[in-house]
């Protein structure tokens, strides 16, 4: 894995895009779901394992129905106990807030997902999964394809089939080796719930399938076709997304220092000489480190000045004259984000300033294979929509974009305002804010310390190439 | 960029988040631990608002992708006087942007007798006169410290134009005061004060800087 920023693009722009192009979905707004469905002990589970480890994108989640068990009340549970109790119908699930789950997932949001415990019969009180930004998940469960509503979020349809004795014998197999249940029991389960119920509802959903994989044991070959056909399906979404941000970066004809979100630092003596000392061959790590400190507390006081402050602080100086209507600045309301590993340059400054500040952090690194940028983890502040007025969103340098980009489209997806969010970058290539400024129409502020811009970027390659984290923190 | 409301005076630009950093500093129920902190941020803008008056020349560099880049480097030596014991709570703000700052000492005290102030004690580095001096005092209230502390600069050849004076309030009478005895020391300050009262203290002031930044 390379990190995100580092691939530039080399594309030259061919006239102005329409205003209408200018949006930007990331790919876990349109993650790709699979849905595996089959009859209990007809090897569906491996399937899905299977394709899970063998398609190499990050946030591939696997999700069982089995986590849609409808909490039990007592006189159930007392059933449940006694092997009475018919978990394999498909009211045993609740079909409606797996829908939602996976419809919050399909959108982009962030979802949660109870936990169901079979010792006790019930839901796990408090505890939940929670599962935001997947590219790709995998729902497998005896249902999985008997709701018209899920089957209509799914993007492939995969059952697995297999012969009812075959699928008796891996159960009984399982159940009285691997969880020392007894003969009599499992029998007595499968001729009253299990078999009923695959014959009447699960064997049907075999009409849905896209594709049918046998349970032989050896079915290598067919979970092979598979996983080659979800991979072309996934590589020409990310080709989608490649191009999307490309041609995000496209220019307009107003210049991008006119632009009225673009707050580049005020090239100062002090700036001037700062940035001289920054991009010289083989300064030394105590002078880099020193240097991009100084710049980067110029750049966090100019961003400080565009937050919220209020005109209604009162105070009495020890001389004991009374103040009113004094400016105050509620510091505790800002929080800020750092892309890791650029983003985390800014840690020392921001901890200058305001010594308590909430940093959170997200991973967004490029596929190697690909270059296409994924997010890999998120750590946010809770609630951090209704907890703070500003997100200073950090890197240390933008070539491309399409990490902030996604970094952006996280905060969006929590909720968290366009007003809310401020860009705060060491270095930035023009083509690379463009790239912000289009995929949100212009609606977030972005403060740069050295901006290079498209006419100068011909002189200036060190603009395109990722030094500064790693010169901040001396490791490639 | 600083506005001027007189000839030599640069006033910090009076942003939101400076004046919330003075609401803080002012009231008197602030505790010494965020007077330090955030006197110390106000501080350091005035630092680098000082930094930006010096000169700079231009200086091409290599880049690591081998280009040349067209840039400036820093010009001529500074260094820092503070006239002890408040002006010594700027010293930090300076060394946090010129790592090996030199830094001399002033200490001027009223004589009992005389209720004039008197000069104790000086330490300021050899080759004075060949550098920029930032005179470090965070208040300027009737400049009588400040005009004796200049005067010993001056007395060691520095020249008054490279002199620039921080401090984070003044009043007018100060000022006025200050420019008549040295009209070419530059004042980087952050606040404009009403004036003084009987005791001579600014109003409406933020207290005693020193006592509040060392001991209260």
């Amino acid at each position: 894995m390379v990190v995100a920023e580092g691939k530039g693009d080399t594309t030259t722009s061919h006239g102005s895009p329409m205003e209408q192009q200018n949006s930007y979905r990331p790919p876990w707004t349109t993650p790709y779901i699979i849905g595996v469905g089959g009859t209990s002990g007809s090897g569906k589970t491996s399937v899905a394992s299977k394709i899970v480890s063998s398609i190499d994108v990050p946030w591939t989640v696997l999700i069982s129905l089995d986590n849609f068990y409808k909490p039990l009340d007592k006189r159930d549970r007392e059933l449940a106990f006694n092997n009475n109790y018919d978990f394999d119908e498909p009211n045993a699930i609740d079909l409606d807030l797996a829908y939602r789950c996976i419809s919050d997932l399909k959108n982009g949001k962030k979802a949660q997902l109870p936990v169901y415990s079979f010792v006790n019969h019930n839901r796990v009180p408090g505890k939940s999964i929670t599962i935001y930004g997947a590219t790709v998940i995998v729902l497998e469960g005896i249902y999985a394809l008997y709701d018209k509503r899920l089957l209509d979020l799914m993007d492939l349809k995969v059952y697995v089939d297999a012969d009812l004795d075959v699928c008796l014998a891996r159960r009984l197999s399982r159940d009285i080796v691997s969880r020392g249940r007894d003969m009599d029991g499992c029998i007595r389960q499968w001729q009253r719930f299990v078999k009923p119920n695959a014959v009447k509802y699960v064997k049907p959903t075999m009409q849905f399938a896209d594709a049918i994989i046998p349970s032989i044991n050896d079915n290598r070959v067919a979970v092979q076709l598979l996983i080659n056909h979800i991979n072309s399906k996934l590589e020409i979404k990310s080709e989608q997304h490649i191009r999307k941000l490309v041609k995000l970066g496209y220019s307009d004809s107003k210049p991008i220092r006119d632009h009225e979100k673009v707050h580049e630092l005020e090239p100062t003596n002090q700036v001037q000489a700062i940035k001289t000392m920054l991009v010289t061959k083989d300064l030394s790590r105590d002078d880099f480190i020193f240097y991009f400190d100084r710049m980067a507390m110029i750049l966090l006081s100019n961003v400080l000045n565009n937050v919220s402050y209020r005109n209604d602080y009162e105070l009495v100086t020890p001389e004991g004259i009374k103040m009113e209507n004094m400016t105050t600045i509620d510091f505790d309301k800002i929080a800020a984000i750092n892309i890791i590993r650029s983003g985390d340059c800014f840690v020392s400054s921001l901890r200058k300033t305001i010594p308590n500040i909430a940093i959170g952090k997200v991973l967004i690194q490029s596929d190697s294979h690909s270059g296409e940028p994924q997010l890999h983890c998120e750590f946010l502040p809770p609630n951090i929509a209704e907890n703070y007025t500003k997100i200073i969103l950090t890197q240390g340098q933008i070539i491309s974009g399409a990490a902030m980009i996604m970094a952006i489209q996280v905060l969006l997806d929590h909720d968290v305002t366009f007003d809310k969010i401020i860009v705060m970058v060491h270095l930035a290539t023009e083509k690379g804010i463009r790239r912000i400024l289009n995929a949100f129409q212009n609606k977030v502020d972005i403060f740069i310390g050295i901006l290079v811009d498209n006419k100068n970027l011909k002189y200036n390659k060190w603009a395109t190439t990722r030094f500064i984290d790693s010169n901040y923190f001396g490791c490639p | 960029m600083s506005t001027e409301p007189y000839k030599n005076v640069y006033l910090l630009p009076q942003t939101n988040q400076l004046l919330g950093l003075y609401s803080i500093i002012r009231d008197k129920s602030t505790a010494r631990p965020d007077f330090i902190f955030y006197s110390d941020r106000i501080i350091r803008l005035l630092v680098e608002e000082g930094l930006n008056h010096l000169p700079v020349t231009r200086k091409n560099v290599d880049t690591h992708t081998n280009e040349v880049f067209r840039g400036v480097a820093f010009k001529g030596k500074i260094c820092g006087v503070s006239i002890v014991r408040a002006g010594e709570s700027m010293e930090q703000g300076l060394r946090d942007c010129c790592r090996s700052v030199r830094i001399g000492k002033i200490l001027i005290q009223r004589d009992e007798e005389t209720a004039l102030p008197k000069l104790f004690y000086e330490k300021l580095p050899e080759d004075i006169e060949d550098r920029y001096v930032f005179l470090l005092d965070p208040m300027l209230a009737t400049g009588g410290s400040a005009i004796m502390a200049t005067d010993v600069l001056i007395k060691r050849g520095v020249k008054p134009e490279r002199i620039y004076f921080l401090n984070l309030i003044c009043s007018k009478e100060g000022i006025d005061k200050y420019h008549a005895a040295f009209p070419d020391v530059k004042i980087v300050t952050g606040a404009l004060d009403r004036g003084l009262n009987e005791q001579k203290y600014l109003v409406p002031g933020l207290g005693d800087f020193g006592d509040r930044y060392y001991c209260i």
